[in-house]
Parts: C-alpha cells; sequence; structure tokens
C-alpha cells in the first residue's frame, strides 16, 4: 500500500515536472521569473506586475497546450494498450478502427468541400467522421463475423478496408476541390496540431482521458484475462462479449476526440504500450497507468520539440512522434526477432 | 512593273513612318524568352485559353476578351468590369483543367499562371506536351523568375516577389497579341497608381510602422497564414513602407499567434474574403478571435482598433496587386486620421 501510493506521488511528480517544461519552453524565449510569476499570480492569487501578453501566453496558451498533450498522450496510449490486449496483436493501435482516417475525411468534407459553410469547425467535422467511419468498421466486422467477435483479424481487415475508404474519400475531396493553400493546411491539421488548443479543449481532453484511464483500471484483471485469448478469457469467467464491446467503445471513443482536436498524432498508441510493457511488465494493473504516464510525457516533450526545432516555424507533432517512434517500433521488431517465434 | 515597285515602296515607308511614330506594331515574326523556353510566333496567336485567373484578367484588361477560348483555375469572382466580357467565354474549369479540355478548344497559345499548372511537374502538362502539338505556352515570369517551384508546398521564392515581372507579364503579352499601345496604357496605369498610393503613405507620419498581414487560418484559433518577406504581400507591405514582423522567407507561412503577439505589430492587416472554406475566412470572426483571444487582445493593433482590412483578391500577382496597396494606403491614412 505504502508502496503504491510512493509510485503514484512519484508518476505525479514526474507528470508535473513535464508540464513545467511544457510551459516554460516555447516558441519564444520567456525567462523562468516570468513563468514564476504568472503561475503564481494565477494559482495563489500573488500581484507580480506581468506584462498581459506574457500572461496569456503562459496561462492560456502554454499551460492549456501541456495539459492537452499530456490527456492526449495517456489517453492514445491506453486506447493502445486495449488494442493490443484485445486484439491479441503487437501491431495494432487506435487508428486500426479507421478512426483517424474517418477523422481526416470529415475535416475535409468541413475545410475543402465547404459543408457548414464555414459554421462548423474542422473539430466537430472530424469528430462525425471518426464516429461514422469506426460505427461502419464495427458493422463490418460484426457482419463478418456472423454476430460475434471470434476472431481478432475480423476487426483489423475491417478497420483496414474502412480506412482505405475513408483515405480515399479524403483524396477524392481534395483533389477536386482544393487549393495548394487548403491541402496544406489540411496536411498540417492531419499530422497533428496543438496550437489552436485553449483551456475549454482541456476540460474536454482530461476529462476524456480521465475517465478513459478509470474504465481501463475497472477492467485490468479482464484485459489481463485475454492475454491467452478470448476462450481462455470466458473460461476464466470473464463476460467476454461485454468486456469487448465496452472496451472497443472506449478505445474509440477517447481516440475520436483525441483526434478530433488535435488532429491525427501516430506511434503514440503503437509504441508507447510497448515501452511501458518493457519497463513495468504486462500486468495490467501497472501497465495501464504506466502507458498514461508515459505517453503524456512523451506528447508533451514531442509538442516542445515541435516547436523549438526549427526557430520561428512549428512543425507538425505527428512529424516528431513519427521520427522518433519508427526508429523504436523497429527496435522493438528486431528485438522480438530473437524471442518466441 | 515599275509602278507597282513604286507602290511597294510607297507602302513601306508609309509603314516604316507609321511604325517609327506609333513604335506599337510588333514586328513578326515574333521571339520571345519566357521561363527558359523561346517562343515564335509568325503572327498573333488567334485564340488563347488561359490557367489562373492573373493570366484571365490581364488578357481582358488588354482588350483581348474575344480572343479567349476557355478559362480556368479562378480564385474569386472576375473583376466587376470584365463580366459582360467573361460571361461570353466558356469555363473549363474551377480549378485545374485536364489537358485534353484545353487542347480540346484548340488554342494558339495557353497562358499559365502558375509552374505546378503548366510546367515541369506541371499537374496540367508539361510545356513540351503542348509544344509537341504546336500549341504555344506562356508562363508569367512572376511565378518562376526568383522561384524555385520545385521545393516548398507553394514553391519557394529564392528573390523577393518583384513588381517588375507583372509588368513584364502585360509587355510580353501585349507584344504577343501586337497591342502593344494597350499594353503600355496599362503598365502605366498600374505603375502610376501605385506610386500615388506610396507617395500617399510617404506623407503621412506612418513610417517604418511594423505590420503583420493575417489571410485567414485552417481553424479560427490554429496558427494564422501570415505574409511572408518575400512573397506577393510582403512586397506590398515593403513598397508601402511598413516593416514586416515577419521573418520567414515563405510567401503565406503559418507563424504561431505567440510570436506574432510578442513581435507586436503596429498595425494588423486583415484579409476579407467571399470563400468561406475555413471559419477565419470571415473578417468578422478574424475581428471577433482577434477581440476575445486573452493573448491576442493585449496587442497594440488590437487595443487601439488599429486593423485595416484588404481584400484578399488584391493580395495577389496580378493586376488587382494595386487595388490592395491603395486601399491599405488609404485605410491607414485612415487610421492614423482618427488617431490625432
Amino acid at each position: 500500500m505504502l508502496r503504491l501510493i510512493l509510485l503514484s506521488t512519484a508518476a505525479l511528480a514526474v507528470l508535473a515536472v513535464a508540464i513545467l517544461l511544457g510551459v516554460a519552453i516555447g516558441e519564444t524565449r520567456l525567462s523562468p521569473t516570468v513563468v514564476y510569476q504568472v503561475l503564481a499570480n494565477q494559482l495563489a492569487g500573488a500581484q507580480y506586475p506581468v506584462d498581459p501578453i506574457d500572461q496569456g501566453i503562459v496561462w492560456n496558451y502554454r499551460l492549456a497546450r501541456a495539459l492537452v498533450a499530456a490527456s492526449c498522450g495517456a489517453g492514445l496510449a491506453i486506447s493502445g494498450v486495449i488494442l493490443q490486449s484485445l486484439l491479441r496483436n503487437a501491431l495494432a493501435e487506435p487508428y486500426l478502427l479507421g478512426i483517424s482516417a474517418g477523422a481526416s475525411t470529415g475535416a475535409v468534407l468541413v475545410s475543402v468541400a465547404g459543408l457548414g459553410a464555414g459554421a462548423i469547425s474542422m473539430t466537430t467535422g472530424a469528430f462525425f467522421g471518426a464516429v461514422c467511419a469506426f460505427a461502419l468498421v464495427a458493422l463490418l466486422a460484426h457482419a463478418a463475423g456472423s454476430g460475434g467477435l471470434r476472431n481478432s483479424a475480423q476487426i483489423v481487415l475491417a478497420g483496414i478496408a474502412g480506412s482505405q475508404l475513408f483515405n480515399a474519400l479524403t483524396s477524392l475531396i481534395i483533389t477536386k476541390s482544393g487549393s495548394a493553400e487548403q491541402a496544406r493546411g489540411i496536411m498540417f491539421w492531419l499530422l497533428g496540431n496543438l496550437s489552436g488548443v485553449r483551456w475549454g479543449d482541456t476540460l474536454l481532453t482530461a476529462g476524456v482521458a480521465v475517465a478513459g484511464i478509470a474504465v481501463c483500471a475497472w477492467h485490468a484483471r479482464a484485459l489481463d484475462a485475454f492475454t491467452f485469448g478470448s476462450e481462455s478469457a470466458a473460461a476464466l469467467g470473464v463476460p467476454v462479449r461485454r468486456v469487448q464491446l465496452v472496451l472497443l467503445l472506449v478505445a474509440a471513443l477517447i481516440t475520436a476526440v483525441m483526434v478530433s482536436i488535435v488532429g491525427a498524432i501516430g506511434f503514440v498508441g503503437l509504441v508507447i504500450p510497448h515501452a511501458a510493457r518493457f519497463m513495468v511488465g504486462v500486468r495490467h494493473r501497472r501497465l495501464i497507468p504506466a502507458s498514461a504516464l508515459m505517453g503524456a510525457v512523451f506528447l508533451i516533450a514531442a509538442d516542445v520539440i515541435s516547436r523549438t526545432l526549427i526557430p520561428g516555424q512549428v512543425l507538425p507533432i505527428g512529424v516528431i512522434t513519427a521520427l522518433v517512434g519508427a526508429p523504436v517500433f523497429a527496435g522493438i521488431l528486431l528485438k522480438g526477432r530473437g524471442g518466441r517465434a | 512593273m515599275p509602278i507597282r515597285r513604286l507602290a511597294f515602296s510607297t507602302l513601306c515607308a508609309a509603314m516604316l513612318a507609321g511604325a517609327a511614330f506609333s513604335a506599337s506594331a510588333t514586328e513578326y515574326p515574333l521571339q520571345l524568352h519566357n521561363c527558359g523556353h523561346t517562343l515564335k510566333f509568325d503572327k498573333a496567336p488567334a485564340s488563347v485559353v488561359t490557367i489562373g485567373q492573373a493570366g484571365t484578367e490581364m488578357l481582358y484588361a488588354l482588350g483581348l476578351g474575344d480572343k479567349v477560348a476557355g478559362t480556368s483555375l479562378w480564385f474569386n469572382a472576375v473583376q466587376p468590369r470584365f463580366k459582360a466580357v467573361n460571361d461570353k467565354v466558356p469555363r473549363l474549369a474551377d480549378n485545374d483543367p485536364s489537358f485534353e479540355s484545353v487542347i480540346g478548344k484548340r488554342p494558339a497559345l495557353v497562358v499559365s499562371q502558375f509552374e505546378w499548372m503548366v510546367g515541369k511537374e506541371g499537374v496540367v502538362g508539361t510545356r513540351e506536351q503542348f509544344h509537341d502539338l504546336r500549341i504555344a505556352t506562356y508562363a508569367m515570369p512572376s511565378d518562376c523568375e526568383g522561384k524555385n517551384n520545385l521545393s516548398g508546398a507553394d514553391g519557394t521564392r529564392t528573390a523577393a516577389y518583384d513588381v517588375n515581372a507583372l509588368y513584364k507579364s502585360v509587355q510580353q503579352l501585349a507584344q504577343i497579341f501586337d497591342v502593344e499601345a494597350r499594353g503600355k496604357a496599362l503598365v502605366d496605369e498600374l505603375r502610376q497608381r501605385q506610386a500615388q498610393a506610396v507617395a500617399e503613405l510617404k506623407s503621412s507620419k506612418l513610417q517604418n510602422v511594423s505590420a503583420a498581414l493575417w489571410f485567414s487560418s485552417a481553424d479560427l484559433a490554429i496558427d494564422p497564414y501570415m505574409a511572408g518577406q518575400k512573397g506577393v504581400a510582403g512586397y506590398m507591405l515593403q513598397t508601402l513602407g511598413l516593416r514586416n514582423i515577419v521573418t520567414s522567407a515563405e510567401e503565406w507561412p503559418t507563424v504561431g499567434w505567440e510570436t506574432i503577439a510578442k513581435a507586436n505589430p503596429s498595425i494588423l492587416i486583415i484579409a476579407r474574403m467571399d470563400r468561406r472554406r475555413f471559419p477565419a475566412d470571415d473578417y468578422q470572426k478574424k475581428l471577433g478571435f482577434l477581440k476575445k483571444d486573452p493573448v491576442t487582445q493585449h496587442m497594440d493593433a488590437v487595443k487601439n482598433n488599429r486593423i485595416v482590412i484588404v481584400d484578399a483578391d488584391a493580395l495577389q500577382g496580378s493586376i488587382r496587386m494595386v487595388d490592395g496597396m491603395e486601399q491599405i494606403a488609404q485605410a491607414a491614412l485612415r487610421l492614423q486620421g482618427a488617431a490625432r
């Protein structure tokens, strides 16, 4: 029990440090004194005289962004854990369900095809696109398995079909009616972008992430049981169909919300669960919180790097996560080669 | 025989005299160097297809509307003064036309505004493809001179935009179509209006004032597209004597609001457009965002309402550019007048 408290405190401390770094480092240089003063003003009611622009930057831009990055990283990571455990596939990740493809179609319908004539934001369009795509994939998998989820291959293949369909729709819309400027704006958004997030988004993403982690943690034992397949899980007394349904829905919802707010940030859901497994083992009681923490810290770091790597220009986060994630992923593959067949 | 020779030499003399006085009849066969290709014309082209609104409106301004067999690549509605002419011309595509639709019109010449339309990696086709079919292609110099279109999403300007490229387009097209007098008149008009806008602003106290130009954003709160140093909009700011706070050399870079707020320009210029793709296209939404966002509302330009609104159409390297400069100059003068 004591160990649990110590570990939790340490984890929260690491998260707090990561968030602080995310607040202190950014596109423009702000001295640590200013950052401290702004935080003191807002959190402790101090009265330091700070330039209102600096105050706005630290509190409304950077802090909100760091919190959203943490929530998204955590959310995507545990979605990855869910999918890898349920589908028993080391390559599974949240976007397998066609969600990012659907989100991109929704976003493109709003911004390129002009659906909603400027009244709907890309976020809303992306969310509906993501939900539609997931619904389609789920229906397809359900129909392919004639009423059940016997085989994880069903979902994977249905997801591939759905993703391909929606990616093709996205391409169709862009090439038919997009200008170079629009295509660039879409690409930037699709690769992941935290520039537009404010406190409203923070509440949403943090809420979804925390709720998601709670649901996952509740089902930790069931997820452990799935390691040996759904039949073994049923034999161990786990209500297989219900757990699969709930967890897949949770993973889909988390991913849809995150993707529609910040775009499709890849590799977090794929690589972080593996890294976490490497550090804390495969028991989900530890794996879930560890993945959430590592995902949060990873995405904060990626956001900071994306803003500071090239001075004066902000890179899409997806580029950074891919640059880090791809070599790590290759490492995982190579390491697994020597192990079991 | 002698009478014929006499008549012939009289005719020649008359023509020479005429040419000497007007200096505006094109001598065919005409040879032009254009963006790495040599164009040869035996006579004025009978028909032309345009790819790109700038070329279309330039031809209309030169009074050549009846020679235009088809248009394509439109960014916004045609200028009202050309509407009657334009209504009679078939529109091949709102965006990029297909190669076959262009050659189906059997034009003698194709005028292309962008190299990424007709060029080495042209979406419609390469220049050689057209030349093989004996269709001449004219690429507007503003997109190929001082610009490398094989790198960067919109191409990267290696040299700052030069308005002389625009005048060159007008003059060369006028020469090709044997309407040099009209071409000269158009260039003179553009030059004079630009000089007037610059002079008006110079006479005011608004010198070396910092400015930033916000075109639009992919989503309302996301990093905006701002005018960079070397593009057309950057050129307009520089010529008017305003200091662009955006340092990027790209034409329309995305710059974070944090960076813009810290640089705190004295004047903010925002684009007004009819398009409603992004929420930020609506200039009212842009104003709303500036006033409500917790960081931008503290910017000097927003607090003191030093915001200039300019038409987006006028921010392109076309004959409309001088409209934009006039709008910016007049609005800036009004601001200064209000401040006194």
